[in-house]
């Protein structure tokens, strides 16, 4: 009986499957890429309609049977260049087919989900890709958040300052949250990692004030730029939805390289380059008549006369921009990676030494990462990847910004001093002491004794497991699992030493802080996606959930009164523990999300994430992030016959994502404290919320995608309202209830905005290829809703200019006095530039020869500049002693606006025009490599670029990009004496063996 | 085969880690850095209820490096110098017109350390004698001595508010920190404080002879309920006069730590010391090439009488003058204060000097002059510049007391030369031609406060 059913089924299969074995055919080919000379591998060759199909090997060439007998489309498809579709038939001859490249990176595939990506082509949100070569590919950048500067359209990204290591502000489609700093979710390859600022303690060190006057970096600057294959943001929660809660901001998704089939390519490069200011604001000269008029104190104002005298005898009158500022520095990048593998194993492995010295003598950074990127396919269906990086990065940053009476600022001290006192030691090596109006320190001192330095281990590593269940022609189930860690411990350093002038007058001269900072990120993600195709509609089903922990400690103990040279803090009078903080968080999540695609005419995509976290008042709250998206091809409808117009997407999207509340919101804790020897409890002067909930962001984007003649021409453009609500400030409580303040979630903003994006191959022939492609961008904000008081904050009070929180009005305009009527101020200025655009020119001319430039300009937005204050405090601004309307007061004593001594005068326009990066290289021609090396060297790239090369503003001071509070969503355009801009320029060699 | 078993290790794997650890379970985070509030609420232990003490005793010293910097600006006793921040000078000394606001400068909007601080020690306050009257673990008398303590404290502390708004008035009942009660006015304050501070003295006189818990050393000879009796005493003498009650402050007097034949610098202070303690924040090492230091204002040396002991204890000459200079001149400081020999002495916030200066006072108001005189003269002598050979009229002594109080209580934790020249409605004889600058009688209610009723209000 059993042998007859089998027989039986064996029969009936044959019936229901009548091509296995007997009708089918084979189609072979070549492939090659544009100039018809080079093979292209991998190309991937599909019968349309259908999962079959395979790849092209290292000669380009391919071979594949088709079932059935009726003629078949085979697509032809491989990111970076154009897809091709062919018709063939039984009995047709080997195919010849040339690809062209893909300019505008159509093919490109682009994360939307947690564990799918989708063709660029039929995306329905505005996501910004930035490829490697865009990435370095002009110049050599220090650090990661400072190469998506002028790259991203929605984006606003502000140095905080000039010094060595980074430190950007990166905001994306405006400002989401007033409390928060708005920075936006980061994960490579897989793992959340940390981007936050970390303390130094410098600002406690120099009594400038809270941490967040500290000059940080960003830990995103340990991640060697080369190390990454592409970048993409996702600027708002229409597209970052599924992200849940942490993506209010936006999510940047980096990828790094990774290894390909074939021979294992072998990439050497080294950078040298020099630093110098890009821009120095020079200092005003003193004569007896200024001298006489600056000095009231006729005891003062016979010594500097006498001081005066002196040094024009002996012709030394300084130049202390020069001298602080004005060091040449070295810079230095080496890079050897090595990257191959075969059908089953691909491998990038990869090392990186940078070494760059800052302006400022005795500042300066360095970085050593070795990256190891593997991919194996265990068997046919299960493949894993394991990403590995360990980075030692050592940075100086120096001292300047804001300080308190330490003059531990370099450029809040010189503001002081006249260029004809002389700051140099003596020949016993003693520094002379200062007796302006300033800080009572030498800077010169603190720049060649005082430490602020800060050493970074760090190991990122990720691992993703792929299980292809279910592999059949038109439906797919694949399982992936993510596992990520980054852990980064920093060890930071303070140290002014016991010899400084500021320091002697103390009752403990010497002043050390030792700092120790773990921060322990972990990850975890499981997905099933399911994927099949009825007719021509195309289903993408994806679930998963996500779990994140992140744990941090910090530990800084400071001693002051120390022992002569020694910084340990056992040799200090008085040893105490400045700080010790612990934060444990964990968050939970589901994703769900389905995808449709007809014919890849209409994309259609909805889903939902839920999430839960320890952060919130409730911690089994889950909370819903929805969204939907629609993005209609119209030229690939049968009825599109406007030939010129290659693509015409119409896209709209919605999506609803959340900024988390800060760590510690729930808790109404009592502080220790110590007095008479004996240990204190103290009502804090925060009571915690126990109802409080994260913020949320609702955005809708409407956009089109545009492309002309071939896709030589493309355009973007999008206009996206993005609302959020619950935003979360503190609440002040009425002072005499002995509590400050409770965090509470009241508040809405508004913003509003428009993206547009206009690339272009110009010229395209043989001997000059240019492409040129224009952004340009503005967001506005509004406060919709405040739910308590306007109220005033950030900054440094109403008389030198602070930020008005107000309903009805942007949260980012700037007031001051004079005071309009009691309490209400005179609005000044708005920390928000009217719009920005950018503009990058790529050429290849003379067939080996390839220069690219990328311009910027903002225009309008205005900065808060204090460092202008100083100098006028101190008489040193360029022109003080001018008197232009010759009434006898200075120009230094009395700017407009009139009446003098008000807000006005500080709060300046902060547009300008940067050429960011430029760049010319000489690509080696392969006759003269193979004649040169015979063989063992592949490629040849020599070059020279520059980094920040010019800048042309009106603004009165080292850069209009600065933030001496670092990064802020509402405050971050103070200027405080500044480290100013560095101009790097370089020279580059590259060699591939 | 191999494939099959590969799926079948992954599945159970799958199976066994879910059962094991369900990923969308949180654990709820205490809080790892601090105990919370709720912890004392009810059934603190002992060891609580002393951790809560020595916090009020903390709190109890945060408002006086302003407190005595600021007002003792305002009442020209000192100068304080900043180099670094200029509007220390052109802010508090009034120059260029500028007048206190609802966020003023080195008080901000929620008025400081002259206004915020003091409400947060009395809110330390209710909190422990709420803790202390909720506990079992502490008998009836303890509670007593406990609260005594505690209102002691809340009556010092609002009396610092109640004189930085002076006319405006303050807020009084503070007990539920999210419905305080409205502003009274300023008299009216003060017979509140009045009732508190009597209040105190009756919870410690139930409290037995010994106080249960430590205190700091700032209250050697003073840490038995008996001295503390007599501290109460003393910052009702104090509050009396601001009362006018000159009755009341003589009786007040009395039954405090004054005493004219014992050692005018008695009194309970506040302790400083090494990290992790704060210093002596009115230390400056002298003679110290800083531009930010407290210095002595002039009009205190020019008007000084020869030989005032005062003058040589509490006055060091620079060997050369610190200056500032701000948009309105430039300003020079030839003295600085010498009352603290380290950064860790104690500062007294009450001492026998001013009671018997209040005593003084109260018998010149009371037309008992001879007894005017003699107290007067115990501050004389000891400082060096012989009796007082003056008139005997109210108005002659009157003018007498308000000189000696500008020299014994000098840039003391309290403003005492500004408080008193607008209580005898004298404020234009602060000296104000050396800095251009202006008087300030009083500050307006700060702008939190004001924002607060806005939002309750509607």
């Amino acid at each position: 009986m059993r042998k007859s059913v089998q027989k039986l089924v064996q029969f009936m299969l044959l019936l229901l499957i009548p091509s296995i074995g007997f009708s089918q055919y084979t189609v072979t080919g070549k492939v090659t890429g544009e100039s018809k000379q080079e093979p292209v591998s991998n190309v991937s060759v599909v019968i349309k309609g259908t999962r079959i199909g395979t790849v092209t090997d290292a000669q380009g060439q391919f071979s594949i049977d088709i079932p059935g007998s009726k003629s078949a489309t085979l697509v032809f498809s491989l990111v970076g260049f154009v897809s091709q579709s062919v018709n063939v038939s039984r009995g047709a001859a080997p195919l010849e087919l040339s690809m062209k490249t893909d300019v505008l990176n159509l093919t490109e595939v682009v994360v939307t989900g947690l564990a799918t990506s989708v063709k660029r082509s039929n995306l329905a949100n505005a996501v910004t890709s930035i490829s490697a070569k865009e990435l370095t590919g002009t110049t050599q950048i220090q650090t990661t958040d400072g190469a998506l500067y002028s790259k991203v359209p929605g984006a606003n990204i502000r140095m905080n300052g000039g010094a060595p290591g980074g430190g950007m502000s990166i905001q994306l489609r405006g400002v989401s949250s007033l409390v928060g700093a708005s920075q936006p979710l980061i994960i490579l390859d897989g793992v959340y990692i940390n981007n936050s600022f970390q303390r130094s303690g410098r600002a406690s060190i120099t009594q400038a004030g809270g941490a967040n006057q500290d000059d940080g970096s960003n830990r995103l600057a340990d991640i060697n730029p080369n190390d990454i294959q592409n970048i993409e943001v996702l600027k708002g929660p229409s597209a970052a939805a599924i992200y849940g809660t942490r993506a209010n901001a936006g999510v940047i998704i980096i990828t790094t390289k990774k290894g390909a089939n074939g021979k294992t390519n072998i990439s050497f490069g080294q950078d040298f380059g020099v630093g110098s200011p890009l821009r120095l604001i020079g200092t005003d000269n003193w004569s007896v008549d200024k001298i006489n008029f600056f000095f009231t104190n006729p005891v003062k104002r016979a010594t500097e006369l006498v001081r005066f005298q002196q040094a024009q005898t002996t012709g030394q009158i300084f130049d202390f921009e020069d001298l602080f500022y004005g060091n040449t520095s070295a810079l230095s990048n080496t890079r050897l990676s090595a990257s191959g593998g075969n059908d089953k194993t691909k491998f990038f492995v990869g090392g990186v030494l940078t070494n760059e010295e800052g302006i400022i003598r005795r500042t300066g950074f360095e970085r050593y990462s070795i990256r190891a990127n593997i991919d194996h396919k265990l068997s046919k269906r299960i493949s894993f990847s394991i990403n590995s990086n360990f980075i030692r990065s050592n940075t100086d940053r120096g001292f300047t910004g804001n300080q308190n009476n330490t003059g531990a600022s370099i450029g809040y001290n010189i503001a002081y001093i006249p260029n004809y006192y002389d700051l140099r030691p003596n020949s016993a090596g003693l520094y002379p002491d200062l007796d302006y109006g300033g800080p009572r320190e030498n800077p010169l001192a603190v720049t060649d004794k005082a430490t602020n330095n800060s050493l970074v281990n760090r190991f990122i590593q990720s691992a993703t497991f792929n299980w292809q269940i279910i592999d059949r022609d038109n439906s797919s189930l694949k399982f992936q699992m993510t596992g990520g860690l980054d852990f980064v411990q920093n060890s930071t350093l303070i140290h002014l030493p016991e010899d400084l002038q500021f320091q002697r007058a103390q009752a403990n001269p010497g002043d050390v802080l030792h700092g120790r900072q773990e921060a322990f990120n972990k990850n975890f993600q499981a997905a099933l996606v399911h994927n099949t195709t009825f007719r021509n509609i195309n289903f993408t089903t994806q679930a998963g959930i996500v779990r994140l922990e992140f744990d941090n400690s910090a530990f800084f103990m400071r001693g002051r009164g120390l022992a002569p040279g020694q910084r340990n803090v056992q040799q200090a009078t008085v040893q105490q523990v400045e700080q010790q903080f612990q934060s444990k968080i964990q968050e939970a999540g589901i994703f769900a999300q389905e995808e449709v695609n007809w014919d890849d005419k209409v994309v259609g995509t909805v889903g939902i994430r839920l999430d839960k976290s320890t952060l919130n008042g409730d911690i089994d709250k889950l909370y819903a992030f929805p969204k939907a998206s629609l993005a209609v091809n119209l030229t690939n409808f049968d009825f599109w016959k406007f030939k010129s117009i290659s693509q015409l997407k119409p896209r709209v999207a919605y999506g609803e994502t959340a900024g988390p509340v800060g760590f510690g919101a729930t808790f109404t804790p009592l502080g220790g404290t110590n007095t008479g020897g004996l240990l204190g409890s103290v009502v804090s002067t925060q009571i915690g919320n126990t109802a409080i909930r994260p913020e949320t962001a609702k955005e809708l984007e409407f956009g089109l995608d545009a492309g002309f003649f071939n896709n030589r021409v493309s355009l973007e453009a999008t206009y996206y309202i993005k609302r959020t609500s619950n935003n979360i400030q503190n609440l002040n409580l009425s002072p005499a209830a002995g509590v400050s303040s409770t965090p509470s979630n009241e508040a809405e903003l508004e913003n509003k905005g428009i993206e547009l994006s206009l690339g272009a191959t110009v010229v395209q022939n043989k001997n000059l290829r240019w492409f040129s492609r224009v952004m340009w961008w503005k967001n506005d904000v509004v406060v919709t809703k405040l739910g308590i008081p306007s109220y005033l904050t950030g900054a440094f009070g109403s008389g030198l200019g602070t930020f008005l929180i107000k309903q009805g009005m942007s949260p980012l305009t700037i007031v001051g006095t004079p005071a309009v009527s009691t309490g209400v101020f005179t609005e000044w200025g708005e920390n928000n530039p009217n719009f920005t655009m950018s503009w990058f020119n790529t050429f290849t001319f003379l067939k080996h020869f390839d220069f690219s430039m990328m311009w910027e300009w903002r225009n309008g937005g205005e900065n808060i500049n204090l460092t202008s204050f100083l100098t006028d405090l101190g008489g040193t601004t360029k022109g003080w002693f001018n008197d232009d309307d010759k009434d006898g007061i200075p120009n230094g004593r009395q700017r407009p606006p009139a009446p003098y001594n008000n807000a006005g005068r500080w709060v300046q326009d902060a547009s300008f025009i940067k050429m960011r990066e430029v760049g010319l290289y000489y690509n080696v021609p392969d006759a003269s490599i193979n004649r040169i090396f015979k063989g063992y060297v592949n490629g040849v790239r020599i070059g020279a670029s520059g980094n920040n090369v010019l800048l042309f503003t009106k603004y009165e001071g080292y850069d209009p990009e600065t933030s001496t509070f670092g990064a802020q969503s509402i405050s971050g355009n103070v200027d405080v004496a500044p480290y100013p801009t560095t101009r790097r320029l370089f020279f580059h060699i590259n060699i591939n063996f | 085969m191999k494939n099959n078993f590969i799926k079948s290790v992954l599945a159970i794997t799958a199976i066994v880690g879910f059962a094991a650890c369900n990923p969308m379970k949180l654990e709820r985070v205490v809080d790892p850095n601090n105990p919370s509030l709720g912890s004392v609420a009810n059934n603190a232990s002992r060891a609580q209820i002393q951790f809560l003490i020595t916090g009020l005793e903390s709190r109890h010293r945060d408002y006086l490096f302003t407190v005595t910097a600021a007002f003792g600006t305002f009442g020209r006793e000192i100068w304080y110098f900043n180099a670094s921040d200029p509007r220390f000078q052109t802010d508090w000394l009034g120059q260029g017109g500028r007048q206190p606001d609802a966020a003023y400068f080195g008080f901000g909007a929620t008025g400081g350390a002259a206004y915020a601080t003091p409400y947060q020690t009395i809110r330390q306050a209710i909190v422990l004698r709420n803790s202390v009257l909720n506990t079992a673990a502490v008998n009836e008398q303890e509670k007593k001595a406990v609260t005594g303590f505690a209102k002691t404290i809340m009556g010092y502390q609002f009396m610092i508010p109640a004189n930085f708004l002076y006319e405006n008035g303050i807020r009084i009942n503070v007990e539920d920190p999210m419905k305080p009660g409205p502003f009274v006015p300023y008299q009216d304050a003060l017979t509140y404080i009045k009732g508190i501070l009597d209040e105190g003295l009756n919870d410690l006189n139930a409290a037995g002879t010994s106080f249960p818990f430590n205190l700091t050393a700032g209250w050697a000879g003073f840490n038995t309920i008996e001295g503390l009796k007599r501290v109460n005493r003393a910052i009702a003498a104090r509050l009396a006069v601001y009362r006018k009650d000159w009755e009341g402050a003589l009786n007040a007097a009395n039954a405090s730590f004054m005493s004219l034949a014992g050692d005018l610098n008695t009194g309970p202070a506040h302790v400083y010391g090494a990290a992790p303690d704060a210093f002596n924040p009115l230390f400056y090492v002298l003679n110290a090439n800083i531009s930010t230091v407290i210095v002595v204002h002039p009009s205190m040396i020019a008007d000084a009488r020869p030989g005032d002991l005062r003058v040589a204890n509490k006055f060091f000459q620079r060997a050369s003058a610190v200056s500032v200079s701000t948009d309105a001149g430039t300003l020079f400081g030839s003295h600085q204060d010498r009352r603290w020999p380290t950064n860790i002495t104690p500062i007294r916030f009450i001492r026998n000097e001013e009671l018997v200066l209040i005593k003084a006072e109260a018998h010149a108001q009371l037309n008992q002059f001879s007894q005017a005189v003699q107290a007067i003269d115990t501050v004389r002598v000891r400082a060096g510049i012989g009796s007082y050979t003056g008139a005997q009229t109210q108005a002659a002594l009157i003018n007498e007391i308000l000189y000696q109080r500008r020299y014994s209580l000098w840039a003391e934790p309290w403003g005492h030369r500004w408080i008193d020249t607008r209580r005898y409605d004298r404020m234009n004889e602060i000296p104000v031609t050396l800095d251009g600058g202006r008087v300030f009688r009083q500050f307006p209610k700060p702008q939190a406060d004001l924002n607060w009723n806005l939002y309750v209000g509607g």
